[in-house]
């Protein structure tokens, strides 16, 4: 190994234990407060879903059948129409924001590395995703799904986010689909689905996408992108050795090939533009130069993290 | 054409290409270690490198071609210490003699920036056209022929010595110079003289001839266009003998103008102006102005040639001369006597004589005194002054400055030595003497004048002392009545003087001159602006040859004496530049121009720099990373 890489995994490491620290927690408490005056009355965690149920707003009515409730039959209705109809109730129900984030070995690469900024993220959306009042869920994935961290409601239970979110391993390939089949099998209840990840999937993250929404979940794409991934300072005769597969490829670096490698990265993320827009699948792209709760702070603006 | 080495022998050579040509194969083996990149997606590379099989390829040829330029431009470093030459090289090698004419007449101004500018920048031409292998050797060529370099390859030794050439007021002497250049060329394989002169020089057909004989090929380059010059060609000055004070001048003023000239002549006596008179000279004449009773010069005289319309001649050189004045000073004289009142009177003669007149019985007098004169006296103690005895008896018992060994009837002056300063202007061949002393003299005295029978007159040295000895009562002669008295009283005080003992005038520069010395001086050294220049003194004189007009001290143990040096005469009035002929002998002036071949180990060096700006360039543009 060469002595920068050494040095520069060495960083990496302090960079992680240093995660989430006191800094981090201030700035994650005021995020909330904002967050909370942002979307004060719009989306406040209490989300009603598409099932009629036991709720109090009126959703719809329907002929009565026997064994419906009699204390839901619209007795308005019938003395206009002298047929027996039921109301129907929308459902309350407590929204779940699933936080899937990409622990693959391309997401350690970068300064700072993605996986870090992309951490960031997931612990400031779940938070503000708890402070809502929604159900929320961490799943790490890779090839496979790395871990995951059970829904759970509460502001307080943020300190259980962080501590996942600081011990999950990474490492491994990446491979969406099978990423997300897997996750679809592991979580029934549908919900928001914020897929945070670099997309650097050799099978096509396309697969992966198309599990969630097939799976009737909502997918959100936060697309985490390192500047160096698209220009590469390197020149001269190197070995490109792929972080996840080990795959080695011998390259003499010029201006020509160079050239060429930009145009290859920025047909990979028109490719994925193209992808979320054909499928309308809300897509953000995330610099890791940026701050990231900026990066949230964002999200809320734009109408919400989920909604 | 077989080759050698002048440097590194072939083994050491071979060893040494073999070594660095080892570690530069290693350290390209090495390079060849691609250094790993970790990236997140190869696969975006992969697109990138669409032409990666073409790149490859010519990426190696890169670096084989890098590998190949790496022990090529050791192999130059390594061929360049080993020097090859080609064989049989040394044997080739030509020395060449660059002479530059320094005399008065480089220093004229009838080119642009002089004479000796010019001829400087010819002489830095010849040795940029020095062959790879010539060796040049550069002399001044003056009065005599100077060395002012060694035979050196150095260019920068040489235009060094080129850079301090200057131009000196002497005649150049070209035999000198041709004499020279066979000696320091005789044992080289290949010679040649090169002449870089503007003609005006002396002994050309003997340089000529010389050149012939030795077989030394010489060529001439000509400086100079020619201009016009005034020149102070003489200049004499002596004092009148009745009234040292004043002084008759004697002037010559010669002009090499085409033209007419007004000029002014100013006469600076010890520094001063004395005097200034306009002269008008004509075109190509000579003008003569006398000076009489010239006063306020007592050591030296300068005269100074301006044109009155403010124009200057091509050479400054010649409108200077110098002369020298003979200094006097009082000369305190005690006459022990008995009324002999001839000897008073020659002694009223000169006034800056301090006389007195002391009786036997009081000498020695107690104040100090430079001259005794003693007639017919021999005091019993030696006397601690120069003396000039007059019939020198002592008393019985006692010794005189000669041993006395009878007497001389009816002397005559049968034998003078002329050349003697005592006799300087003295006619004594028919003065009639009743009687002299028939004396001994010492094996270093000096007789003056003598008779068949015995000396007449006689100076040496006493006691450390000088004196003059007349070995006869004056009254007993009639020379008291003659001019020559006084005349060889006043020579014999002079002779006793410690400085300028006589009239000089002035001496030429370039050629040696004779220049005496006080008597009792036994160190002579020639000041100079670069210090002192001893002397060796013979028979009371030094020989010196000036290369500067102008006063010259010379510092004795018995006070100094100023010599005035000027140009021979009119001798570079003519600065119209000749061709010298320098004899039949087949110069390579086309090859020293064409052969400005550098030696192997010096191309091999520039093409090893070049390669290393190749490497850099191709480097900097990406062109071999």
């Amino acid at each position: 190994m060469w002595p920068f890489d050494r040095r520069a995994r060495e960083t990496e490491r302090a960079a992680s234990s240093e995660l989430f620290d006191e800094a981090f927690l201030r700035r994650l408490e005021s995020l909330a407060v904002v967050a909370r005056r942002t979307v004060d009355g719009k989306t406040r965690a209490e989300r009603r879903s598409k099932k009629t149920g036991a709720g109090i707003e009126l959703a719809d009515t329907r002929e009565y059948t026997p064994g419906d409730d009699f204390r839901a039959i619209d007795w308005s209705l019938f003395a206009r129409s002298e047929r027996l109809h039921t109301r129907l109730f929308e459902e309350e129900e407590d929204l779940s924001v699933y936080v899937a984030l990409d622990v693959s070995a391309s997401m350690t690469l970068g300064a700072p590395p993605k996986l870090d900024h992309g951490k960031r993220l997931a612990a400031a959306l779940a938070y503000v995703s708890l402070a809502a009042l929604d159900r929320v869920s961490i799943t790490t994935f890779s090839d496979r799904v790395v871990a995951r961290l059970p829904a759970t409601r509460g502001k307080a239970r943020i300190f259980r986010v962080l501590d996942f979110l600081r011990t999950t391993e990474s490492g491994g390939a990446t491979d969406l689909g099978a990423a997300m089949r897997a996750f679809v099998a592991q979580n029934k209840r549908r919900g928001v689905v914020l897929v945070i990840s670099d997309l650097y999937d050799p099978k096509s993250f396309e697969t992966g996408i198309d599990a969630l929404r097939h799976a009737r979940f909502e997918p959100r794409v936060l697309h985490v992108v390192d500047r160096r991934d698209a220009e590469p300072e390197l020149f001269g005769d190197v070995v490109l050795v792929d972080r996840e597969t080990g795959e080695q490829r011998e390259v003499t670096v010029t201006e020509a090939v160079l050239r060429r490698y930009r145009e290859a990265h920025a047909r990979h993320g028109k490719r994925i533009a193209a992808f979320a827009g054909e499928k309308q699948v809300p897509l953000v792209t995330i610099d890791t130069r940026e701050s990231w709760d900026e990066v949230v702070l964002g999200l809320l603006r734009r109408g919400g993290i989920v909604g | 054409m077989s080759w050698e080495l002048a440097g590194w022998s072939a083994e050491a050579a071979g060893a040494l290409l073999a070594g660095v040509g080892a570690c530069v194969t290693l350290l390209y083996f090495l390079a060849l270690r691609r250094r790993p990149i970790e990236v997140p997606f190869v696969s975006l590379w992969r697109e990138a490198l669409t032409d990666e099989r073409s790149s490859r390829l010519f990426a190696r040829l890169k670096r084989f071609f890098s590998w190949l330029l790496a022990l090529l431009f050791v192999a130059l470093v390594v061929g360049a210490l080993a020097d090859p030459r080609a064989s049989g090289h040394a044997g080739r090698e030509r020395l060449v003699v660059i002479a530059v004419d320094v005399s008065a007449s480089m220093g004229a101004t009838d080119v642009r920036g002089g004479r000796m500018a010019a001829a400087q920048e010819e002489a830095r031409g010849v040795v940029r056209g020095l062959g790879a292998t010539d060796r040049a050797i550069l002399l001044a060529m003056g009065a005599e022929a100077r060395p002012s370099s060694a035979a050196t390859h150095d260019h920068t030794e040489l235009f060094a010595a080129i850079d301090r050439l200057a131009p000196h007021d002497v005649v150049a002497d070209l035999e000198a110079a041709a004499r020279l250049a066979a000696d320091v060329t005789a044992d080289a394989a290949g010679r040649e003289l090169v002449v870089i002169s503007d003609g005006v020089v002396q002994h050309e057909a003997e340089a000529r001839a010389l050149l012939e004989t030795e077989g030394l090929p010489a060529r001439h380059v000509r400086i100079g266009q020619g201009g016009d010059d005034l020149a102070v060609t003489a200049l004499s000055v002596r004092r009148y003998p009745l009234d040292p004070s004043r002084n008759e001048v004697l002037l010559e003023v010669t002009s090499a103008s085409e033209t007419d000239a007004t000029i002014e002549i100013e006469l600076l006596g010890d520094g001063e102006t004395v005097d200034v008179i306009p002269l008008e000279v004509p075109a190509g004449g000579r003008v003569r102005r006398f000076f009489q009773d010239l006063t306020g010069v007592d050591r030296a005289l300068e005269a100074r040639l301006t044109r009155t319309d403010g124009t200057h001649d091509a050479l400054a050189a010649d409108d200077h001369f110098f002369a020298r004045v003979p200094a006097r000073r009082r000369v305190r004289v005690v006459v022990v006597s008995e009324d002999d009142i001839y000897l008073e009177a020659a002694l009223l003669l000169d006034e800056y004589l301090d006389v007195r007149e002391v009786a036997p019985a009081a000498f020695p007098p107690s104040e100090p005194y430079d001259v005794a004169i003693l007639d017919r006296f021999v005091p019993a103690a030696p006397v601690d002054a120069d003396v000039i005895w007059i019939d020198p008896v002592p008393p019985e018992g006692a010794s005189g400055p000669l041993e006395i060994t009878g007497t001389i009837e009816r002397p005559f002056f049968d034998r003078l030595r002329r050349e003697d300063p005592l006799l300087r202007h003295a006619a004594l061949s028919d003065v009639n003497v009743a009687r002299a002393l028939a004396v001994r003299p010492q094996p270093d005295d000096v007789v003056v004048a003598s008779d068949t029978r015995g000396p007449l007159l006689v100076r040496g040295t006493r006691d450390g002392h000088a004196f003059v000895a007349l070995t006869f009562d004056v009254r007993e002669s009639d020379l008291p009545l003659r001019p020559a008295f006084p005349l060889l009283l006043l020579d014999a005080i002079e002779s006793f003087a410690p400085s300028d003992a006589a009239y000089r005038g002035s001496v030429v520069t370039g050629a040696p001159a004779l220049v005496d010395l006080p008597v009792t001086a036994t160190t002579a050294t020639l000041r100079g602006p670069d210090g002192g220049v001893p002397l060796p003194i013979e028979d009371g004189a030094a020989t010196v040859r000036f290369e500067r007009a102008g006063f010259h001290t010379i510092a004795t143990d018995a006070g100094d004496v100023i010599v005035a040096a000027n140009l021979p005469g009119g001798s570079e009035l003519d600065l119209t530049p000749h061709t010298l002929e320098l004899g039949a002998a087949e110069t390579s002036t086309t090859t020293i121009a064409s052969e400005a071949a550098r030696l192997p180990w010096e191309w091999l060096t520039v093409v090893a720099l070049a390669l290393l700006f190749v490497e850099w360039i191709t480097f900097h543009r990406r062109w071999t990373v």
